[in-house]
């Protein structure tokens, strides 16, 4: 929910990347922290096992600066993609006011990619949000590898919604700032 | 109750938060007093050190707070309302306003946490009302704020920060 504060004059707002294990919801935030002006951006906290896998959140707060008075923050989490973690993602999830599902577009990814998105619309009723209505973008990421599903394919499996999606190549920073920038939009359009 | 999409603070109930928060400081002796959205946003925070880290300390604390509920759900308990984190220095406790705010008071090891227990118990009391107004208005002064100016100027402000 997001918290829009007329003493302070601030706007924030939480936005969710989700999405199985090494899809690559962290590279999208590390991409976001590297590019972005260093100006709008905090620092970004990473709480992960030592293996470097998110164990419980990645966390990077943005900054839009002033905007007709408002200064505008956009808060971007991860959730830890691995199965076991289920609970975490549940946690992490309270409050979001957007979420970006990654999508691993290998075809050996398919199935996972399958049961997240239904864990996702499981969790999404649990916290009382209506998946249908809900802010939401799709990125298909690792467009580069040579196993990747078609882009139709994965949209009629995964897009049932047919919400705006993006390819993206996020290692090298490909499709991660037009996914932001859609999910931000449609963040400020619900608010 | 209808589902809202965000909250609305008015100076008004800032004002009224930040005296809630700054009575229990002074009453506990604590170090300071934050009120956190459940989402890990910062609604207010009294304390200089606080402040500076106020943002990432939201963030952690909501976290926790929010796994623990998880936890609470493992053990068909409905959820802990409270979280008392010990340090050798400096203490932390996180206490829940209606499903929807968090308040946290952070103390040294002078303070009673017994103290800290009661008067937040108080506090609590308290935010809840004021949480019961800031719903209420939220609907009546959205599209005051949120007008279409805002909103074309925030779009032109993601687009030309957001790009590669």
């Amino acid at each position: 929910m997001a918290l829009i504060n007329i003493a302070t004059h601030e706007i924030h707002c939480k936005i969710v990347y989700y999405g199985i294990g090494y899809c690559g919801k962290t590279t999208n935030l590390h991409h976001v922290h590297r590019s972005i002006n260093p100006n709008a951006r905090g620092e970004m906290l990473s709480i992960a096992t030592e293996t470097e896998r998110t164990l419980f959140f990645d966390f990077l707060p943005l900054d839009l600066g002033t905007v007709h008075g408002f200064r505008t923050r956009f808060h971007l989490y991860t959730v830890p993609g691995q199965i076991l973690y289920e609970r975490t993602r549940l946690a992490v999830l309270n409050g979001a006011d957007g979420i970006v599902f990654v999508a691993d577009s290998q075809a050996e990814k398919f199935e996972e990619n399958i049961q997240s998105i239904a864990e996702l619309e499981m969790n999404m009723r649990r916290i009382g949000k209506d998946m249908m209505s809900f802010p939401l973008v799709m990125q298909w990421n690792k467009r580069d590898m040579p196993n990747a599903l078609p882009v139709p394919v994965l949209e009629r499996y995964l897009n049932r919604r047919r919400v705006p999606s993006f390819e993206a190549v996020a290692a090298n920073g490909l499709g991660v700032f037009a996914t932001l920038r859609a999910i931000s939009k449609n963040v400020m359009a619900q608010l | 109750m209808e589902q809202l999409t965000n909250l609305i603070i008015s100076d008004r109930e800032l004002a009224t938060i930040s005296a809630v928060l700054m009575k229990l400081m002074n009453d506990t002796n604590a170090t300071s007093a934050m009120l956190l959205d459940k989402s890990g946003q910062v609604v207010a925070v009294q304390g200089n050190e606080t402040r500076r880290n106020a943002t990432t300390l939201g963030a952690l604390l909501a976290g926790v707070f929010s796994s623990s509920r998880e936890v609470a759900k493992l053990l068909n308990e409905k959820d802990f309302r409270n979280i008392f984190q010990q340090g050798v220095q400096e203490s932390i406790y996180t206490s829940m306003v209606e499903e929807q705010w968090l308040l946290v008071i952070i103390f040294d090891k002078f303070t009673h946490i017994g103290l800290v227990k009661v008067l937040s118990k108080k506090a609590s009391d308290e935010l809840g009302r004021i949480l019961e107004r800031v719903r209420s208005d939220t609907t009546r002064t959205k599209s005051s704020v949120l007008n279409l100016q805002f909103r074309s100027s925030v779009e032109d402000t993601i687009d030309l920060l957001f790009r590669d």
